[in-house]
């Protein structure tokens, strides 16, 4: 079963919740518009977030989500909503992608993220996952576990139907914090 | 076609281009390595690996200094790239050295990955 999420604003943690900030994004999946919406979080995470590190481990996440969306949704909409959230550890960063797509997918996509949440070693697997597809040019197969080994995030996987929600999220603790 | 004779790539928000030094290949990516180019970066390094085995290279060197980002699509073209190299005979075996820089934050990750899955041909300075 991939491992699914608390919704979005859940404060159901040990941690007092304190104010942050989210946003939706309604956009056309279009492969020319990605990069535009990553340089946008870029941008909006470098006057919140701070740290250069980070800021690439959220950018990179929207990116390679979007691309997910570009390859296979169905229809004209994908919505991606981004939310940060002030925690006592720091800040707890959340993205989630919404489309509808084909079954098919749907089947590769709870495969995956299976895969990604049973290891142990993100890093192992996303180069295990680069020698298993060398020599497939059609399909990288590699975004997901770029999110997690890069990226240090989680992911989960909610399913209604043809619709899809592939939710990351991570804890960047204070600056300074061991 | 440049030297190399090699077609370069010049799209809205990336170029490739290649040049000869010595009996070694110099390839600079620049901009924004997304889907938009995964196809004819595709072909581009497959017309990299082949000059470099006609100039029998010891080293084809990869200048990333000012590629902002790739993606997995785009690395997943370098790990093709890669294992093309791997099913050679070890002497007709080149070294990637990826020239890069420490202010872009993906290259950092995704390149490290990269070297880990063959430390013996690639190679990350900078």
């Amino acid at each position: 079963m991939a491992k699914r999420f608390p919704p979005m604003h859940d404060q159901k943690a040990n941690r007092m919740p304190q104010p942050g900030f989210s946003f939706d994004l309604s956009i056309d999946p279009n492969p020319r518009f990605i990069s535009l919406v990553r340089r946008f979080v870029e941008e909006t995470f470098e006057r919140l977030v701070g740290d250069a590190e980070s800021v690439f481990r959220v950018s990179m996440t929207a990116h390679e989500l979007l691309e997910n969306a570009a390859k296979y949704s169905l229809g004209q909409k994908t919505l991606l909503r981004v939310s940060l959230e002030q925690v006592t550890e720091g800040h707890r960063l959340s993205l989630c992608l919404i489309n509808d797509t084909t079954g098919a997918h749907i089947d590769r996509l709870r495969d995956r993220i299976d895969e990604l949440n049973a290891t142990t070693d993100a890093f192992e697997l996303y180069q295990s996952l680069m020698r298993r597809n060398m020599k497939n040019r059609d399909e990288s197969g590699l975004g997901l576990a770029r999110i997690c080994a890069e990226g240090e995030m989680s992911l989960g996987l909610e399913v209604k139907g043809n619709t899809v929600a592939i939710m990351s999220s991570a804890l960047f603790p204070k600056a300074g914090a061991a | 076609m440049t030297t190399t004779g090699i077609d370069p790539i010049k799209d809205i928000d990336f170029a490739a281009d290649s040049k000869v030094e010595g009996r070694n290949l110099v390839v600079v990516l620049t901009g924004n390595a997304d889907l938009n180019i995964k196809d004819e970066l595709d072909r581009f390094l497959v017309d990299v690996h082949r000059v470099a085995g006609s100039l029998g290279a010891a080293e084809v060197s990869v200048d990333v200094r000012r590629l902002e980002f790739m993606n997995s699509s785009c690395l997943k073209c370098l790990v093709t790239w890669i294992s093309q190299i791997q099913e050679q005979p070890p002497e007709k075996h080149y070294r990637i050295a990826f020239l890069a820089t420490p202010a872009m934050y993906w290259q950092r990750r995704s390149l490290h990955a990269l070297s880990c899955l063959a430390p013996e041909l690639v190679s990350v300075q900078g």
